[in-house]
């Protein structure tokens, strides 16, 4: 690299790299500044070390989010891919190779919006709809559609599967854009290498694993990060959606929810902005393990 | 967005009428606030409109200068402040011009304009985004009040503002003892039935416990839920209940020593036989799968006699008034007797003030703001604010003999029986955040789960000198 | 995609012989699998699309009901009265119509504005080197891991104190500062696979830094592009919390987006339990995104798609 090359850079840095620092990192700065007081939100702050850290060691619902989230984190990301990575290849493949072409299978347009839907409604809203799926009585959709003898589940109201409730909506927002976003990258794989694969007798289930997984793979991981970012955050669904929001008895309680709740209704500020650099860090190590994992084709010396 | 689904629509008024009590709300504004308020401009009470002050203009304000007047435009709407209180204001001024807005954010639309010294003259207070009044009050930005109670009712003869309202209104806007704020509204708690399905089965209201679950096994018997609240997001109203009852046992003073977190607080005896007996309605009479429902689900479902009893305030037929079909009429019934022994009688209820109204200290014209409230707080006005939106005002007296609405007729008719065993309840609830978080938990669970009373008063107990030995949180006392 | 690069020739050889193939007479077996597969691919498919579809319906049907019918009725009974009076209120007294158009005003700026510094920085980032490349990288990268409601409050106060309050400006540059963190991440990644060849080729024929970028990195990044704008658009249109920390002071209210609008009917249906305006509102906001979508949705593929292929 010649000419220019560090009025070009900073040229183009200067701009992002002010907008960022001014409205994101100059606000999480502050957060980590008062993870170290025991401000409750109004009047004067007072440092306290790492008292806050201390105490979230010892409490209980700390822990049982952390849970709460790691489940989401393991299971959001693979049950959403593999279910993307199935539609899309129906849609893309699966309908065989005719006059030389592979082709998804007949409506996969009508499919492809139809699947995308989720993505256009707010979480709020998703999280009233699913409320009324997961109604605990015979007004309840998923109840309703039982037999009327049957004693009706109640979902989030029982402590066993209140989470298990959150992970599905969580899944049922996503997997669309993830058709999408798959799909292109499946229109993109060379019809021809489909072509030959079949020739060697290669049924649809291999192609899918022989050829399609693999070309896909960057995108996969791409994927996998951003619904892991996603798995951390929950907030709305959970605020929105459970008995006594985290409930019962904290069995749907996630990080975030904690965060907010303190923050903005404990009057505990500063707890509120240590579980905030715990979930900052958390993430983080999410990212940066992903992230070395992705890095294979990374051009730095 | 999210607050609206998670909370009923009551919480967003008892917290107001707490927020006045206690000057302590946290709402998503409450970092900025404190700094903003605080960080106010102190050099704005440059010009003030006043007048002389006489007999006629007791608070002497300035006829001919305009005042600026914001309503929160929520539950109870506006038709109240435009078609009630401002004709009022103008039949007796009629060269101030009311400058009128509505908004349903408080907070961001007010907020900066008490920061850049150019308030409205009266703000309405209220919603899910209503500023912090406490945080307003210390940053000097609400006018002392003491003039207005202490001018004479605008429509009651002899009698000063103070003299015309109910006990305690005042005292709940009262700040390092100086009134700031006015608390409007007035609100009664209890049992709410269907009265024409009770008449039409001839079930009396029940005065005694024992009444009360013989009458219960009778509604079950005919098919009806016989009680019923929304565990999910309104197991308050049934903490509210229980603690109800307990200090029917033992007198408010059960309530006043949970809120000053007093050890052995939740162990009161009075707690426990509460606990014990509201459990067994819990094992014998609920709906298990109300723990997943939400108020709105209950209500509706009461509303077609598919419940009978349902604890709540007098908000509800208001908030029902759409859904309600011609054969239910609400009304309202005080909670029974625990224990023959009971302190206060089975006519006690619990009923409390809320919905801030309030003049800007630093705003063009204080005063006017202020005869604007004595404008609200006249009989005339009252008696409008109650019919239009179906609730009762701190004005004592004023819908009195005058038929407004089934439940409200009711709920009038039960201060009147209570005579002065009305008591205003707790404030633990709004104090202490995660004390109440856990107290919904644990009503829960004892509702629901197996009705263990010493487990509840146990985990109140541990959550309670949690919150006493924490130095992190502010303490609040009352007496 | 990277390794799409490396299978030419394919084409060259693969088609006939596939074609040749077919012709040879295994027809009916591929036929028969076929069937089966697409049999047991459609109850999938089908199956996948009442699960999404389901939950919409619904909404529309109870944007006619009444609040009883809505909550204790049957999920997907008609509503005994069709009445577009809650179309007329959402309409008309929530000025949904309004707050649509500002919404897409608001994201159609600052999904441009993500694009080009997103990708400026990203363009740098993954192929100059240069002292304080990883820092600022890692830098972007960190701010995935930032919650935005911790940032809320700050956030008041630094707009506050740049008079952006309550302005377009302020929430479209708040926006682009919240987006860039995964648009950084995701294009910095793409622009490292693109093929180095075609920009040293331009750098010998004398084409400056800038000119490389627009010109010959920007169409050949197509595809990502596409794809990342697409997951800006759709965040930034269902931001709630930051619209409303920021849209604030006299005079905002004709300013709110749609989110804000639809919080706004909701507010009231806490009140006064008005669910099938609440529900109507969300028809009208979702629609006119369906149909956009449904008719782009060919081009949204291609450009997917496209710099994939080459």
């Amino acid at each position: 690299m010649r000419r220019g090359k560090y009025p070009f850079i900073i040229g183009f840095l200067i701009v992002p790299v002010a907008l960022y620092c001014t409205f994101v990192v100059a606000a999480y700065l502050q957060t980590f500044q008062l993870s170290l007081t025991n401000w409750s939100g109004l009047g004067p702050i007072e440092y306290v070390g790492f008292d806050n850290f201390v105490k979230l060691w010892h409490d209980e619902l700390f822990w049982k989010s952390i849970r709460h989230n790691i489940f989401v984190l393991i299971l959001l990301p693979i049950v959403t891919i593999i279910l993307a990575l199935v539609f899309a290849f129906l849609l893309n493949v699966g309908g065989g190779h005719k006059g030389g072409q592979t082709r998804g299978v007949w409506g996969s347009k009508v499919y492809r919006v139809i699947f995308f839907f989720p993505q256009l409604l707010a979480l709020a809203i998703v999280a009233v709809i699913f409320g009324r799926v997961f109604g605990p009585d015979k007004s309840g959709m998923i109840n309703g559609l039982f037999p009327a003898d049957w004693k009706p589940w109640l979902f989030l109201a029982d402590e066993r599967y209140a989470m298990l409730c959150i992970l599905i909506v969580l899944i049922w927002q996503a997997v669309g854009f993830y058709v999408v976003l798959f799909s292109a990258g499946m229109g993109s794989i060379p019809a021809e290498i489909y072509e030959a694969a079949a020739l060697d007798g290669a049924t649809r289930i291999t192609l899918f694993f022989r050829i399609t997984i693999p070309l896909l793979w960057n995108t996969v991981q791409v994927a996998w990060v951003y619904l892991g970012i996603a798995a951390f955050d929950c907030f709305a669904l959970v605020n929105i959606m459970t008995v006594d929001r985290g409930g019962p008895n904290g069995a749907s309680s996630v990080l975030s929810l904690m965060i907010y709740r303190n923050a903005f209704e404990f009057s505990q500020a500063g707890y509120a902005s240590a579980l905030g650099v715990v979930l900052f860090f958390l993430t983080l190590t999410f990212a940066a393990l992903t992230l070395r994992v992705t890095r294979r084709e990374s051009v730095e010396a | 967005m999210t607050e609206i689904f998670t909370q009923p629509a009551v919480d967003r008024r008892t917290l107001l009428r707490r927020a006045a009590a206690v000057g302590l709300l946290a709402t998503p504004a409450v970092g900025m606030l404190s700094a903003c308020v605080g960080g106010g401009s102190d050099d704005s009470s440059s010009e003030q409109a006043t007048g002389t002050k006489s007999a006629d203009n007791p608070l002497g304000i300035d006829p001919k200068t305009g005042v600026e007047i914001v309503i929160f435009n929520g539950g109870l709407g506006t038709a109240y402040a435009t078609d009630v209180d401002t004709p009022l204001f103008n039949k007796k001024w009629p060269d101030a011009k009311i400058t009128y807005s509505a908004t349903e954010q408080i907070s961001t639309t007010i907020q900066p304009r008490i920061n850049a010294g150019n308030p409205p003259d009266m703000i309405n207070n209220s919603g899910s985004n209503l500023m912090d009044f406490g945080a307003i009050v210390k940053a000097n930005q609400a006018a002392e009040l003491t003039d207005l109670f202490a001018a004479p009712s605008l429509d009651v003869p002899g009698k000063t503002v103070a003299d015309t309202l109910v006990p305690g209104a005042i005292e709940q806007g009262t700040y390092n003892g100086k009134p700031y704020a006015v608390n409007y509204s007035y609100t009664v708690f209890g049992l709410w039935y269907n009265k024409k399905l009770f008449e039409k089965n001839s079930w009396t209201i029940p005065t005694t416990w024992a009444d009360f679950t013989a009458l219960l096994d009778k509604i079950k018997a005919a098919g009806i839920t016989p009680f019923g609240y929304a565990g999910a997001n309104a197991s308050y109203y049934m903490v509210r209940a229980l603690l109800t009852s307990a200090a029917k046992i033992g007198t408010e003073q059960v309530l006043k020593d949970i809120d000053n977190l007093k050890e052995g607080a939740w162990q009161n005896d009075a707690i426990k036989q509460a606990a014990q007996a509201w459990g067994e309605i819990g094992n014998k009479y609920i709906n298990k799968t109300f723990l997943g429902l939400k108020h709105t689900e209950v209500q509706l479902q009461q509303d077609q006699d598919k419940v009978a009893f349902y604890p709540c305030g007098s908000w509800l037929e208001n908030e029902q008034a759409k859904d309600t079909p011609p054969g239910f009429e609400y009304a309202i019934a005080p909670y029974p007797s625990v224990t023959t022994a009971d302190k206060l009688p089975a006519t006690a209820i619990n009923a409390a003030a809320g919905e801030i109204y309030f003049a800007a200290a630093k705003g063009k014209n204080p005063q006017g703001g202020k005869e604007y409230l004595r404008t609200m707080l006249s009989k005339e006005a009252a008696l409008g604010f109650t019919k239009l939106t179906k609730s009762l005002t701190v004005v004592a007296g004023a819908s009195d003999g005058v038929t407004i609405s089934p439940g409200l007729t009711s709920a009038n008719d039960a201060i009147t029986k209570a005579g002065k065993d009305i008591f205003m309840g707790y404030l633990f609830d709004t104090w202490y955040k995660k004390l109440d978080d856990e107290s919904r938990g644990a009503v829960n669970d004892l509702m629901f789960k197996g009705g263990d009373a010493q487990k509840f008063c146990d985990r109140m107990e541990k959550a309670s000198q949690a919150v006493a030995k924490d130095s992190s949180v502010t303490k609040f006392t009352r007496s | 995609m990277t390794n799409l690069t490396s299978t030419p020739g394919l084409d060259a050889t693969a088609a006939p012989v596939a074609t040749k193939a077919r012709s040879a007479g295994r027809k009916s077996d591929t036929k028969r699998d076929i069937n089966a597969f697409t049999g047991l691919a459609h109850i999938g498919l089908v199956i996948w699309a009442l699960v999404t579809a389901g939950p919409l319906i619904w909404v529309l049907l109870a944007s006619f009901k009444s609040n009883t019918e809505i909550f204790l009725g049957k999920p997907f009974a008609l509503p005994e009265h069709f009445s577009f009076e809650t179309y007329f209120n959402a309409w008309g007294e929530a000025h949904i119509g309004r707050y649509f158009l500002n919404s897409v005003v608001v994201v159609i700026i600052s999904t441009a504005g993500t694009m080009l510094f997103g990708s400026m920085a990203a363009y740098v980032l993954a192929r100059y080197k240069f002292r304080g490349n990883r820092f600022i990288y890692y830098l972007f990268v960190s701010g995935l891991a930032f919650p935005t409601f911790m940032a809320l409050a700050p956030l008041f106060y630094i707009l506050k104190n740049m008079g952006l309050l309550g302005t377009y400006t302020g929430l479209v540059l708040v926006y682009i500062a919240y987006s860039l963190p995964f648009t950084v991440f995701f294009l910095a990644a793409f622009f490292k696979t693109l093929p180095y060849e075609i920009e040293e080729a331009a750098t010998v024929d004398g084409a400056s830094h800038t000119r490389k970028f627009f010109q010959i990195m920007m169409p050949m990044a197509k595809s990502g592009l596409v794809s990342i704008t697409i997951f800006n658009i759709v965040g930034q249109w269902n931001q709630y919390l930051l619209p409303v920390v920021i849209m604030t002071g006299p005079g905002a209210e004709s300013k709110y987006l749609l989110t804000q609008g639809i919080a706004n009917i909701s507010t009231s249906a806490g009140y006064h339990a008005e669910w099938s305006t609440l529900f109507a509102a969300l028809v009208l906001s979702i629609l006119p995104m369906i149909i956009v979508y449904a008719i782009f949705q060919r081009q949204i593929q291609a450009g997917l798609t496209a710099g994939a292929v080459k």
